[in-house]
C-alpha cells in the first residue's frame, strides 16, 4: 500500500508541476480557451491519482 | 504574494510576472527538470550509492553525464563544481602560484577578479573600448601579455576572457583570444557563465584550456548552485590531482562538489539545453527586434556590441530618468509601474540605465514588455 501510496503522491505532485509549466509558459496573460482545456485535463489527472491514493487509504 | 510557506513568503515570480532578470532568465527550470530537483531535494540525496566521489557515481549516472557534458562543450573531461567562480578558483589555484600574473578583460565578473585574488595572483586588465560599446577587443590581450612580460620578465600563468560579459551582454570573439594564448603558450580558460547552456560552445575549436560554466545562470539548472569545469587533455592531470591520503578525492573542487538537487536539475535539464542552444539564432534575432524597438520610444540607447549578439541587454534610458526626477517615488517608479504590468526583474531604483534580458520569452511577451514601457512613457509625458 505504501509503495501504491508514495507513487501517487508523486504523480501528482508532477501534474501539479505542469499545471504550474502552463502558468509560468503564459505569464502574465489571461489563459486560452485551448490553455484552460489543457489545465482541466491536469487537473483531471490530479483528481483521478487524488481519488487513488485515497482508495489505497481505505 | 500573501501566502507562505515555512514562515517564507511563496516565490510565485515565473507564474505571475514576466521577470526580465539577466541573472535568472537561463537558470528557469522546465517542468521535468522540477518534478526530478523536488524527488531529490534532500540533502546528499545524490550519495545512495556512493562510490567515494561525486563526479564517479553511476546511479544516478553523474559520471555518463559528465562524458556526455564534456563532448557537448568540445573538452575532453568535465567535473562538477559548486559554481562557475570555484571552477575558476580551482583552475587558478591548480597551475599558478601567488605572485604569478593572470590577464582577464575589463567587463569580468566580480568572482574572476576575487578568485585571483585568492589565488594571491596579479591582475592584469585587457581594457573595454568604453562607452557606448564597452567592447573587449582579442587584439588587447597579446598587448596584455606583452605587459606582463615587459614587467615581470616572465609569461602571465593564465589568461581569463569573458565570453558574453554580465553587464553589456557581450560577445567576444575567442577563438582569436585563444590563438593568441596559443602563440604565447599561456593556458586560456574561457568564463561561458553567460553563454554555454545558451549557445553553442566548443572549447576545442576555441582554443580553450578550460570551460567554466554556470549551471544556475545557463543550464535551465536551479535548485540550488552549481557548475561545470571542463578541461582539455594537456592539463587534466595538473588540475584534477588526487589528495595524497584519500585517493580518490580531487583536491582542487575539496573532493565532491553539488551533491544534491542542483546536480540532478543539470542532469534532467541537460536534454532541454542540448535542444535549445540549436535554436541561438532565434535568440538573437529576438534580441534585436527588442533593442530596436526600445531605441525606438525615442531618448533611449542600447550599449553594448551594436547589433546585439545576447539576449542579455543593457539599455541608457534618460527617458525614464527625466521623470523620475519628478516622480514622488524618484527612481522607484519604474519598477513599480513595471510591477502593475506585472513585469518583474528590472531592479528597482534604476533608471539613468538598466539591463535586461529577453532569453526564451516569447514574440508576445516581448511586444507586451515594449507596450508597457510605452504606455508608462506616455503616462508621464
Amino acid at each position: 500500500m505504501r509503495e501504491k501510496v508514495v507513487e501517487k503522491t508523486f504523480e501528482a505532485l508532477f501534474a501539479l508541476e505542469d499545471l504550474r509549466e502552463l502558468l509560468r509558459k503564459t505569464a502574465p496573460f489571461d489563459l486560452t480557451k485551448e490553455q484552460i482545456e489543457e489545465a482541466k485535463k491536469i487537473l483531471a489527472k490530479v483528481r483521478k491519482t487524488l481519488d487513488e491514493i485515497g482508495g489505497e487509504l481505505k | 504574494m500573501a501566502q507562505t510557506v515555512g514562515g517564507l513568503e511563496v516565490r510565485a515570480k515565473e507564474e505571475l510576472f514576466i521577470n526580465l532578470e539577466p541573472l535568472q532568465r537561463g537558470g528557469i527550470m522546465p517542468a521535468e527538470t522540477r518534478k526530478a530537483a523536488l524527488s531529490y531535494i534532500d540533502g546528499y540525496s545524490t550519495c545512495d550509492y556512493c562510490v567515494g566521489t561525486l563526479h564517479l557515481i553511476r546511479k544516478p549516472p553523474i559520471a555518463d553525464f559528465l562524458e556526455e557534458v564534456a563532448g557537448f562543450l568540445g573538452m575532453d573531461f568535465a567535473i562538477l563544481t559548486n559554481g562557475c567562480r570555484e571552477a575558476k578558483f580551482a583552475v587558478m589555484h591548480a597551475i599558478t602560484k601567488p605572485g604569478d600574473a593572470i590577464v582577464m578583460d575589463a567587463n569580468r565578473h566580480y568572482t574572476s577578479y576575487v578568485a585571483a585574488e585568492r589565488a594571491g595572483l596579479a591582475i592584469y586588465e585587457v581594457e573595454s573600448t568604453g562607452h557606448p560599446y564597452f567592447q573587449i577587443k582579442p587584439e588587447g590581450y597579446a598587448s596584455a601579455i606583452e605587459k606582463v612580460k615587459a614587467e615581470t620578465g616572465r609569461l602571465p600563468s593564465l589568461v581569463l576572457l569573458t565570453h558574453v560579459d554580465w553587464i553589456y551582454g557581450n560577445l567576444v570573439d575567442a577563438e582569436k583570444v585563444g590563438k593568441i594564448c596559443e602563440e604565447y603558450n599561456v593556458p586560456f580558460l574561457l568564463n561561458t557563465a553567460y553563454s554555454s547552456g545558451r549557445m553553442p560552445i566548443n572549447g576545442r575549436n576555441l582554443k580553450a584550456d578550460f570551460v567554466t560554466c554556470s549551471g544556475h545562470k545557463s543550464w535551465a539548472a536551479g535548485a540550488g548552485t552549481v557548475g561545470i569545469l571542463a578541461i582539455g587533455k594537456d592539463l587534466t592531470e595538473k588540475v584534477i590531482r588526487s589528495s595524497k591520503e584519500y585517493k580518490v578525492k580531487p583536491i582542487e573542487i575539496l573532493g565532491c562538489s553539488a551533491r544534491g538537487s542542483s546536480t540532478i536539475a543539470l542532469m534532467a535539464s541537460f536534454p532541454f539545453v542540448k535542444e535549445r542552444v540549436k535554436h541561438w539564432g532565434e535568440e538573437v534575432k529576438k534580441a534585436r527586434w527588442f533593442s530596436a524597438q526600445m531605441e525606438a520610444l525615442g531618448d533611449i540607447e542600447q550599449l553594448g556590441d551594436s547589433p546585439h549578439n545576447h539576449d542579455l541587454i543593457r539599455f541608457e534610458t534618460p527617458a525614464f530618468d527625466r521623470i523620475a526626477q519628478k516622480h514622488r517615488r524618484r527612481g522607484y517608479f519604474l519598477y513599480e509601474e513595471l510591477l502593475e504590468r506585472k513585469i518583474a526583474g528590472v531592479k528597482a531604483g534604476k533608471t539613468k540605465a538598466f539591463d535586461l534580458s529577453t532569453y526564451q520569452l516569447t514574440n508576445e511577451q516581448l511586444k507586451y514588455i515594449i507596450d508597457s514601457f510605452k504606455d508608462i512613457i506616455e503616462k508621464y509625458s
